[in-house]
C-alpha cells in the first residue's frame, strides 16, 4: 500500500464514451435514460452549430443540473441566431431556474444579443424586460448605459425601472443623471425607487 | 441579542435597502448574492439565522432551489419570506412548496417588510 | 506622484462589482489596499478618473483589464502547506468518508491542478504519508497537471527556496528534504516518485477528455483567473473527471457560488468543499 505510480494502472483511464459521435446520434442521445450520456451528448454537440435547436429544445425539458449546464455551455459556444433565440425563449419560461440560466448564458453573447436587445427590452412581459436588463449587467457592449437610460425614461413598470436603476448605480455616468432625477417623479410613492436613485446619484459624482 | 436576518438577493442595492430598514429596527443583517453562497454561509454560521429574506431570481441557484436545499439541512429551521417581481398565483404555490412561509412582491415598502418580519418572528416564538 | 482620488462611493461601487464577480468581499479595513491597486491599474491603463476607468474596465470586450485587476487584488503565491486546512480536511474528513465505500486495498485517485512548481502536490503527498494512517491500507495515485511545461520540469526537480518550505514542520523537513549546495532544499526521491506530473490545458477538450475516475480534485487559486465561460467549462471538466460522490477543493478566494450549480456544498470541520452528487 502507499502512494503508487503503477504504470499498469493507466493514469488516463479509458474514455467511456463508446457511442457514435455523429450529430444525429448525439441528438438522439439527448433523451437517453442515463444523465451522463445526455450530458456528454450535450457537450459534444457544441461542435455542430446546426443542432442548436435540438439543444434549446432539450433545455426546456431537462431535469438534471449537470446536463442543463452542458446544454447551456454548448448553446453559448455555438452562439448563432438559433441558439440566442432559444435562450431568449428561456427568459419566458415558467421555470425560475431556466429563466436565470438563460439570462446568464446570454450575458456571454454580447455580439449576438446586442442586435436583439431593443426588441427584448420592449417585450410585453415585464418579467422578460427585467431579465433583459439583467443581461445588460454583464454585456460588454458600449450601448449598455444608453439602453438603461432608455428603460428608465420610458418603461412604465416599476420593477423594470428598479432593476435598471440598480445597474445604473454601478455603470452610470453623468449622462444618466437627468433621467434618474425625472424617474423619481414618475414613482412618487415608491421608497425603494427613491432609495436606489439617491444611491445611484451619489455614486455618479461629477468628474 | 439582536435577531439575525439573512438577506439573499443578487442586487446590491436591494441588499443595502433591506439592510438599512432591518438594522434600523434593531436586527442583525447578513447577506448573500445567490443560493449557493447562502447555503455556504448557513453551513458556516455558528448561530442559526432567525429569518430568511429570499429573492426568487438569482444566478447559479434561484430562491426556490435555495429553499429546497435549506429545508433539507439538519439545522434549526427558521421562517422564510420569498420576494419576487412576479405576482402570479403559480409562483406563490411554488414558493410555498419550496418551503417559504410568506410571499412578497417587489417593490417592498419598509413598513410592510417590518410588519411581516415581526409577524413571522413572533409566530416562530423567538421574538 | 499622483493626484488620483478614489472616493468612498467609488470604493463601494468597485467592491460590489468585484464581490459579485469573484466572491471576494473587501471590508472597509481593506480600503487602502484596494485604492492603492486601483490607482496602480488606472495609471497603467492611462485613466485619471475612476468613473472613466471603471466604465472602461466593465465594458472592455476582451475583459483583459478585469483580469489584470484580479491579478493584483489577489496574492497568488505558492508554498508548501499553503491553505493547510484543505490538507487537514483531506486526511481527517474526506478520505475517512471515501474509504467507507472503498474496500481496503483499492485505489484512491487524487488530481492536483495546477501543479505550479510542485508545492501543492508534494504537500498532499507529505500529508498522506505522515498524517493519514489509511496509507497502509489503501493505494493512492497522485496526479498533478499544469499547462506550462517549464514549470512541470521544475516541479519534477523539486528544488525549493527556504521561503517555500518555511511552513514545513522541522521533522518533516528532516525526513523528506535534502539541503543543496546552493542554499535550497530538494524534496526526497520517494516524494518525487509519488507524484505523476502531466501537461493539461483545462480549456482544451482533447487534453481533458481522458481524465476520469478521480476521488478528490484540488484546484485552488486558478479558476479566479479565468473568465466566466472558461471557469464554467473547467467546472464541467472536473465534474466529468470525478466519480459520483467525489470531492473538489477550491482556493480560499474562490467559491463554487460564482461558477456552477452542479456540485453540492459540503461542510467539514476543517473546510467547505464541493461534492459531485451521487448517482440517483
Amino acid at each position: 500500500m502507499g502512494i503508487i505510480k503503477d504504470k499498469k494502472i493507466k493514469i488516463v483511464q479509458q474514455d467511456e464514451r463508446s457511442r457514435a459521435r455523429d450529430p444525429d446520434s448525439l441528438v438522439a442521445a439527448l433523451t437517453d435514460a442515463d444523465p451522463t450520456a445526455r450530458r456528454w451528448a450535450a457537450r459534444d454537440l457544441a461542435d455542430f452549430p446546426a443542432m442548436a435547436s435540438a439543444l434549446a429544445e432539450r433545455l426546456t425539458l431537462e431535469p438534471e443540473a449537470s446536463v442543463r449546464e452542458a446544454l447551456l455551455l454548448s448553446l453559448t459556444q455555438i452562439g448563432n441566431r438559433v441558439a440566442v433565440e432559444g435562450l431568449l425563449a428561456g427568459l419566458r419560461s415558467d421555470d425560475a431556474a431556466l429563466r436565470n440560466e438563460a439570462s446568464e448564458a446570454l450575458k456571454d453573447l454580447p455580439d449576438a444579443v446586442a442586435p436583439l436587445m431593443s426588441d427584448v427590452l420592449t417585450d410585453p412581459d415585464p418579467d422578460v424586460r427585467i431579465f433583459a436588463v439583467n443581461v445588460l449587467e454583464s454585456l460588454r457592449h458600449p450601448d449598455v448605459e444608453q439602453w438603461l437610460i432608455q428603460v428608465i425614461s420610458t418603461d412604465t413598470h416599476v420593477n423594470v425601472c428598479a432593476t435598471a436603476v440598480d445597474l445604473l448605480g454601478e455603470v452610470g455616468t453623468t449622462a444618466a443623471v437627468s433621467a434618474l432625477q425625472s424617474l423619481k417623479a414618475r414613482f412618487p410613492e415608491e421608497p425603494y425607487i427613491h432609495f436606489a436613485i439617491d444611491l445611484a446619484l451619489k455614486r455618479i459624482h461629477e468628474d | 441579542m439582536a435577531q439575525r436576518i439573512f438577506v439573499i438577493d443578487d442586487a446590491a442595492t436591494v441588499r443595502l435597502y433591506h439592510r438599512q430598514i432591518l438594522e434600523g429596527a434593531g436586527f442583525e443583517v447578513h447577506e448573500a448574492i445567490n443560493g449557493i453562497e447562502a447555503l455556504e454561509k448557513v453551513l458556516l454560521a455558528s448561530t442559526p439565522f432567525d429569518l430568511y429574506l429570499v429573492d426568487v431570481n438569482m444566478p447559479k441557484q434561484d430562491g426556490y432551489g435555495f429553499l429546497r436545499e435549506l429545508r433539507q439541512l439538519d439545522i434549526r429551521q427558521a421562517p422564510a419570506i420569498m420576494i419576487s417581481t412576479e405576482a402570479q398565483a403559480i409562483d406563490r404555490v411554488k414558493a410555498w412548496e419550496a418551503g417559504a412561509n410568506f410571499y412578497l412582491v417587489k417593490p417592498i415598502k419598509p413598513d410592510a417588510l417590518l410588519g411581516y418580519v415581526h409577524l413571522l418572528l413572533g409566530a416562530g416564538g423567538t421574538a | 506622484m499622483t493626484d488620483i482620488v478614489i472616493t468612498e462611493e467609488d470604493f463601494r461601487r468597485f467592491r460590489e462589482f468585484f464581490y459579485r464577480k469573484t466572491g471576494i468581499l473587501f471590508e472597509d479595513s481593506k480600503r487602502y489596499f484596494v485604492d492603492k491597486r486601483l490607482v496602480e491599474r488606472m495609471i497603467a491603463s492611462g485613466y485619471a478618473s475612476f468613473n472613466h476607468y471603471f466604465t472602461f474596465m466593465r465594458f472592455q470586450a476582451s475583459g483583459a483589464e478585469l483580469q489584470a485587476l484580479t491579478n493584483i487584488m489577489t496574492v497568488n503565491e505558492t508554498y508548501f502547506f499553503r491553505e493547510e486546512y484543505h490538507f487537514k480536511c483531506l486526511v481527517q474528513s474526506i478520505l475517512p468518508e471515501l474509504t467507507q465505500t472503498k474496500p481496503p486495498g483499492s485505489l484512491i485517485r487524487i488530481w492536483s491542478i495546477p501543479s505550479s512548481s510542485g508545492e501543492e502536490p508534494y504537500s498532499i503527498a507529505l500529508y498522506l504519508t505522515e498524517y493519514w494512517s489509511g496509507i497502509d491500507h489503501w493505494d493512492v495515485e497522485l496526479i498533478s497537471s499544469d499547462i506550462d511545461t517549464d514549470i512541470i520540469h521544475r516541479a519534477r526537480q523539486g528544488k525549493y527556496s527556504p521561503r517555500a518550505i518555511q511552513y514545513v514542520p522541522p521533522d518533516l523537513l528532516q525526513t523528506h528534504f535534502v539541503p543543496t549546495a546552493d542554499g535550497e532544499y530538494q524534496i526526497s526521491d520517494d516524494m518525487r516518485q509519488a507524484v505523476e506530473f502531466t501537461r493539461v490545458n483545462l480549456n482544451e477538450p482533447t487534453d481533458t477528455r481522458s481524465y476520469r475516475g478521480f476521488d478528490v480534485i484540488f484546484c485552488r487559486n486558478l479558476l479566479i483567473y479565468f473568465d466566466d465561460f472558461s471557469r464554467r467549462q473547467a467546472a464541467g471538466v472536473f465534474f466529468d473527471a470525478l466519480n459520483p460522490g467525489a470531492f473538489i477543493c477550491l482556493g480560499h478566494s474562490e467559491s463554487m457560488s460564482r461558477i456552477s450549480a452542479m456540485f453540492k456544498v459540503r461542510k467539514f470541520p476543517e473546510a467547505i468543499v464541493y461534492q459531485k452528487p451521487e448517482k440517483r
